[in-house]
């Protein structure tokens, strides 16, 4: 069976390297290091090539989980990281000023890729910050014509970034 | 550039002067990047009309991945990653201070000696952790 390769996106902060670190059967290969920019505020370290993390599901299909930088100046990792992939996750903060904002420039950049591909959406710390609503993103979404499955979900939870990846496949499957 | 990083006075002066000598000096090069190991440049000299804040990314990336393959392989600590090419080189040096994580990056053309440029990077690198 070929192994398929799903892709982590979203601002720093969002939850990329945590929801990899959630799911992967091995401990995953990060290279986090320490922010000097205003992010530290928020956590001390941030993801500067990629992270890498592996699951595989009950019927034998092994899921390669690759992780993104977040902030744009890594955008030539971007570049690197989608080759070969088949979906995109893309996380967004909802604590963060322009949750929209954050979500149309990762839509924009990665736009190429999804069109061949498919994508999902989840939004995390809904738990701290509650608007804007998933409903608030829905509708963002269908202003833009892009009409992608969108969650509230807790990276560091299981069964949330689970159940993304199987929202994933089954567009894949169906699409 | 929201940078937060603040080294002492006399390193970043010592840093300016010793950069644009290491341009200015050794044949061949195009730029010397200082940059902090999440991806900023801080100091740099440059004479081919690269952007440094470019090459800083890249070398926050490159320097991390080569940290993931050496521990991989209990090579210790990274010291420094050279990429060899068939029209020059650039080489990528960690320099780990206690008050700052950074990258020293040299790219150079052809004309350079790949030698010569590590042992200004290295000499750099040392000068950085005793100032
Ligand atoms: N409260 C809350 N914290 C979360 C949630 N999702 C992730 N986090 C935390 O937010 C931080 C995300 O950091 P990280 O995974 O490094 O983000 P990355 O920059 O996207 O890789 C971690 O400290 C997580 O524990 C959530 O839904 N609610
Ligand atoms: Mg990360």
């Amino acid at each position: 069976m070929k192994q398929i390769k799903f892709i982590f996106t979203g601002p720093p902060g969002a939850g990329k390297t945590t929801a990899i670190a959630t799911i992967s059967e091995f401990p995953p290969v990060s290279t986090d290091v320490f922010s000097t920019d205003s992010l530290s505020k928020l956590k001390d370290t941030t993801t500067v090539a990629m992270d890498f993390g592996q699951i595989t599901l009950e019927n034998g299909q092994k899921i390669g989980l690759y992780g993104t930088p977040g902030q744009r100046r890594f955008k030539f990792m971007w570049d690197i990281l989608i080759q070969g992939g088949l979906g995109l996750i893309v996380l967004i903060d909802n604590r963060r000023p322009e949750p929209f904002k954050d979500l149309a420039m990762y839509l924009d950049n990665f736009s190429e890729f999804i069109e061949k591909t498919d994508a999902v959406i989840g939004i995390t710390c809904i738990d701290i910050k509650d608007t804007p609503t998933l409903d608030d993103y829905q509708d963002f979404l269908k202003e833009r014509g892009q009409i992608y499955p969108s969650f509230a979900i807790d990276a560091r939870n299981k069964d949330d970034v689970l159940f993304l990846l199987n929202t994933l496949l089954t567009c894949l499957e169906t699409s | 550039m929201d940078n937060t990083i603040r080294l002492p006075e006399n390193v970043l002066a010592f840093a300016r002067l010793e950069l644009q000598k290491i341009a200015d000096e050794l044949e061949g090069i195009k730029v010397v990047v200082l940059a902090t190991e999440d991806g900023f440049d801080i100091v740099s000299a440059v004479r081919d009309g690269s952007d440094p804040s470019r090459i800083a990314a890249m070398a926050s990336s490159i320097s991390a991945i080569s940290t993931v393959v050496s521990e991989e392989a209990n090579l210790g600590d990274s010291k420094n990653v050279i990429i060899n090419t068939v029209s020059g080189f650039a080489v990528m040096q960690s320099i780990i201070r206690n008050d700052a994580r950074l990258v020293l990056n040299a790219i150079a053309n052809e004309k350079a000696v790949l030698a010569h440029v590590i042992y200004r990077t290295s000499h750099f690198a040392n000068s950085l952790l005793t100032l």
